[in-house]
Parts: C-alpha cells; sequence; structure tokens
C-alpha cells in the first residue's frame, strides 16, 4: 500500500497542529514516527485514518485521494489507548475477533493469525481477565482480521512490560517481513527494535528530520 | 397446624396455573411478560455496554408525555385515536432522536442530554396530565404497568417488534456489537455509525414504550438493566452473558407474575423486586465466591513457605 502526503496542513479549530507535512511511503515500507508528546504523531495519524476531514488533494492512499478512498479494511488500525473500547463488558477474544471481520472468517486462517500473534491459548479468556501486554496483542490481532496490507500503531508499548516489548517488536517486524506495510508512532525509538526503512521527526507540527533506509538491530 | 396450611401455596400456585390455561387476561399477561422479559434485556445489554442506562428511563419519561397527550386528545378533545400507546410510541422514538441530536450537539458533555429530554418529559407529563382530568386509574397503570390489562392487539404489536428485533439482531450481529463496543472502530470498518445509531435508537424507543405496558414508566429501566447488571457479574463470554440476562429476566417475570397473583400485589413492582433480588444474590454469591478464592489461595501460599 502506498501513502503519500502532500503538503497537509491541518488544525482544530484557531490551531494550526500540522504544518506542511509531506512525505510517502511506499508499499511494504517500515515507517516510524518520532516525536514528543503534543507534536502532532496522533493528529496525523487520525488524518490518515479518515477520522481527522483534510483537504482534497492532501494524502493519496494507492494514488486515490483519501475523500475518494472507500477500501479502509486495507488499513489495520491499534489506537495508543484502548479506552475506546468497552472491555469491562463479558466478551472473550474470539468474540471481538470473530465481530471485527465483517465478511466470512476462514477458521484456518483465523487460527494461525492468533498463533501467529501469540494469543491462541487466550481465545476464550475474557478480554477483563487479561494483562496490558496480552491485551494490546488481542488489538493488534484484531487490525489484522481483515488482512490489513497498511498497519498503522499508535504508541503500542505504552504501559507494556519489557518481555511483551521485545515480543511485540519480533511480531511486528515479522508483519512487514511477510509485505505489511507498517506506520510506527512512537515517542521513543531508541527504545525500540523495529527494522524500520524510513524514520520522520515531527516537532511543533512540523517533519524536522527523515532518515531513509535506517536498520537497526 | 392444619394440612390446608401447609399445601395453601402449593394450592395456590395450582390456581396460577389454571388461571393460566382457562383465563385469557391471564395468558395475555403471560405473553407479554414472556415476550418483554426477552427483549428488554437484549436490547438492554446494548445500552449498558454504551453507558447509556439512564436512557431507558429517559426515554420512559417522554414516553409518559405522549401517554398524556393521547389522553388529552381522548378524554379532553375527543379525538378518535384509538390507543395512547401509539402516541406513546411516537414520543418515544422522538425522544430517542432528541437524545441523539443532543448528544452530537454536546460532545463532550454527552450525558446532559439526558436531564434536559428527562425534564421535558417529565414537564409535558404533569401538564397533559392535569389538562385531561388528573391522576386517574390509566395514569396510575402508566406509572406502575398494567400487564393484566393487556389487550390481543397488543399481543400483536409486541410479537411482530420481538420478530423484527431478533431478525435485525441476526442480521446486524457483528455490526451491532462492533459499534456497540467500540465506535471509533466500527467507523474504521467503514460502517456508518450515525446512520446505525439512528435505527437502533428507534428500536430502543419502541421497546421501552412497549415495556411501559408491563411495569410502567417508573419502572421500565429496572427491567433492560438490572438483568444485565447481574448478568455481567456471572457471564464467561458475550453471548453467555445476554443469555443469562435473558434468563434472570424471564425468571423474574415468572416469579413475578405467579407472586403477585398469589398474593394479589402489583406485578409490576414484584417483577422488578425479583430482579433485584437476582442481582443481590448474584453479588452475595459471587463476594462470598471471591473472599474462599483468597482464602484458598492464601492458605496454599502459607503452605509454601512453611519453614521445613
Amino acid at each position: 500500500m502506498r501513502i503519500k502526503v502532500d503538503n497537509l496542513s491541518f488544525g482544530y479549530d484557531y490551531r494550526t497542529v500540522l504544518k506542511n507535512i509531506s512525505f510517502t511511503l511506499e508499499s511494504g515500507e517500515f515507517l516510524v514516527l518520532v516525536g514528543n508528546n503534543g507534536s502532532g504523531k496522533s493528529t496525523l495519524v487520525k488524518c490518515l485514518l479518515g477520522i481527522n476531514r483534510v483537504p482534497s488533494n492532501r494524502i493519496y492512499i494507492d494514488d486515490i485521494d483519501i475523500h475518494q478512498y472507500r477500501q479502509w479494511i486495507n488499513i489495520g488500525y491499534v489506537p495508543q489507548k484502548f479506552d475506546d473500547f468497552n472491555y469491562e463488558f463479558p466478551i472473550t477474544v474470539n468474540e471481538i475477533l470473530t465481530v471485527s471481520r465483517l465478511s466470512k472468517i476462514d477458521e484456518e486462517a483465523r487460527l494461525s493469525l492468533l498463533d501467529k500473534i501469540g494469543i491462541l491459548e487466550l481465545q476464550n479468556e475474557n478480554i477483563n481477565s487479561l494483562s496490558g501486554g496480552q491485551l494490546q496483542r488481542v488489538f493488534i490481532a484484531r487490525a489484522l482480521m481483515n488482512n490489513p496490507k497498511l498497519l498503522i500503531l499508535d504508541e503500542p508499548t505504552v504501559g507494556v512490560d519489557s518481555d511483551s516489548i521485545s515480543e511485540f517488536y519480533r511480531l511486528i517486524n515479522n508483519l512487514n517481513a511477510e509485505g505489511v506495510s507498517i506506520i510506527l508512532i512512537t515517542h521513543d525509538v531508541k527504545a525500540s527494535k523495529a527494522n524500520f526503512t524510513k524514520k520522520l521527526r515531527m516537532e511543533n507540527g512540523r517533519l524536522t528530520e527523515t532518515l531513509d533506509n535506517e536498520v537497526t538491530s | 397446624m392444619m394440612i390446608e396450611d401447609v399445601f395453601e401455596p402449593l394450592f395456590l400456585s395450582m390456581g396460577f396455573i389454571r388461571a393460566v390455561l382457562e383465563r385469557t387476561f391471564m395468558q395475555r399477561a403471560l405473553m407479554t411478560g414472556v415476550l418483554i422479559g426477552f427483549l428488554a434485556p437484549l436490547i438492554g445489554s446494548f445500552v449498558v455496554i454504551k453507558r447509556l442506562s439512564m436512557i431507558a428511563d429517559t426515554l420512559s419519561h417522554f414516553t409518559l408525555a405522549g401517554l398524556s397527550i393521547g389522553l388529552f386528545f381522548i378524554n379532553i378533545l375527543a379525538l378518535p385515536i384509538g390507543d395512547p400507546l401509539y402516541i406513546g410510541m411516537i414520543f418515544a422514538v422522538t425522544g430517542a432522536l432528541l437524545i441523539e441530536a443532543l448528544r452530537n450537539y454536546y460532545q463532550n458533555y454527552k450525558e446532559i442530554s439526558m436531564p434536559i429530554v428527562i425534564s421535558l418529559g417529565t414537564a409535558l407529563s404533569a401538564l397533559f396530565i392535569s389538562l385531561s382530568g388528573g391522576f386517574t386509574s390509566t395514569v396510575y397503570n402508566y406509572l406502575f404497568g398494567s400487564i393484566l390489562t393487556v389487550s390481543q392487539q397488543f399481543i400483536y404489536i409486541i410479537t411482530a417488534t420481538t420478530i423484527i428485533v431478533i431478525v435485525l439482531i441476526a442480521v446486524f450481529y457483528k455490526k451491532i456489537v462492533i459499534v456497540s463496543f467500540d465506535e471509533s472502530y466500527a467507523r474504521l470498518l467503514g460502517i456508518n455509525v450515525n446512520v446505525f445509531q439512528f435505527f437502533t435508537t428507534i428500536i430502543l424507543g419502541l421497546v421501552i414504550a412497549l415495556a411501559i405496558e408491563t411495569v410502567g414508566v417508573l419502572l421500565v429501566s429496572s427491567l433492560m438493566i438490572i438483568p444485565v447488571a447481574a448478568a455481567m457479574k456471572v457471564g464467561r463470554s458475550f453471548k453467555n452473558t445476554l443469555l443469562i440476562a435473558i434468563l434472570f429476566s424471564e425468571a423474574s417475570v415468572l416469579l413475578g407474575l405467579w407472586l403477585s397473583y398469589v398474593v394479589g400485589i402489583p406485578s409490576g413492582a414484584t417483577i422488578v423486586l425479583f430482579n433485584i433480588s437476582i442481582l443481590l444474590l448474584v453479588v452475595i454469591i459471587k463476594k462470598l465466591f471471591s473472599i474462599q478464592q483468597t482464602l484458598k489461595k492464601d492458605s496454599s501460599e502459607n503452605e509454601k513457605t512453611k519453614p521445613i
């Protein structure tokens, strides 16, 4: 999946949050977006997801203007916090995943996804009994239920223990190796073990640094 | 103690069963109770998930305004509008849409919509109840329910509503669950959440208007929320929780109808009190169970750390 952002500025009310942002993400790339809190990273993600309405001809997904883009199913999203999800009401991991794919579910594919994410043994667990790390994996699995071509992860390691973080990066790197484009938003790229291909730094709503083809161990 | 005293409850229960078998009004009451006992917690579950428990109370008060205006039309203006229930249903749906509109208007203070609509409903009710002849037995029935006096026509309406709700939930199950649990994610999947919300709100309004016939305006929310509140504490999965909520609700309806017939007390209140009793029982058993678990855990840990 190819993403092109062309001179995007965006704001809430009278406050400009994003200023003249331009970058491209080619198919299969792993983009890391770093920056301090409030630098505009999450706002940019919301623009890419169509949650924030941007002007025409500013964001293209697979060369289609975002206003005309309809194949949202191709983009998987793991939010920064799971606050939007009501995880106090009983619902099992399996039930969440089943409803997250509107089209028919291939049972074999579902089981292999659960296995790959490492939550096969949790499938019948109630999500209110899961730890932060386990919950995060469930939400990654949810984002992957529709076989997305692009996975966007917003600060996925906040509040997750260090073992789970290592496990998480192993998983994300593998997914990227399988051809899924990744956009990872984090405030600390040094702590990450992401095999990224492109790094963007944001400061006060501007892109201040762009590094291509850098691979860390 | 005479042998009749010992078996009195049994005789009375037999009387209840005979009444159900022989009397049309009891059959209608039972049918209404069973259908509402099924519908209310089913719809109520989605209301609870969306943290909108107050909506049932708000809409029932707004429906009362419709019922009161209906009474005013019939009693004072002598308009041939049939059953005031129809105006009640229109008000339930209007109230539901009004809440949605206000929730969209006050994005950061969504809950403010409830007191606004509840106040309007209560004020209109007070006004039109007074204009249409004051506090009559009809108004009393609206407030506390009148399951024993439901008409055959009402049975048709509620049966049709139940079938429609079951079909809609079966067809749109995945979408309903996603929108209820995570609205943002539903939008990402391309679900038109606003259109969806519009239709679910209309159904919610209709079910509330119909449930008023069973337990009345003041108790209708308890029928939707309390069985779900109890089931949430023991459910092992989403579907399991829905099923338990419906079972708790049906048990309350049947026990409530039976006891109200046997002792001669209001059925709506009895049904709700059974609902509350089940909730209390669940909370107490759950508490005892967790205390027992903690004690077991402590003793096994002590066992491990015991010096050799």
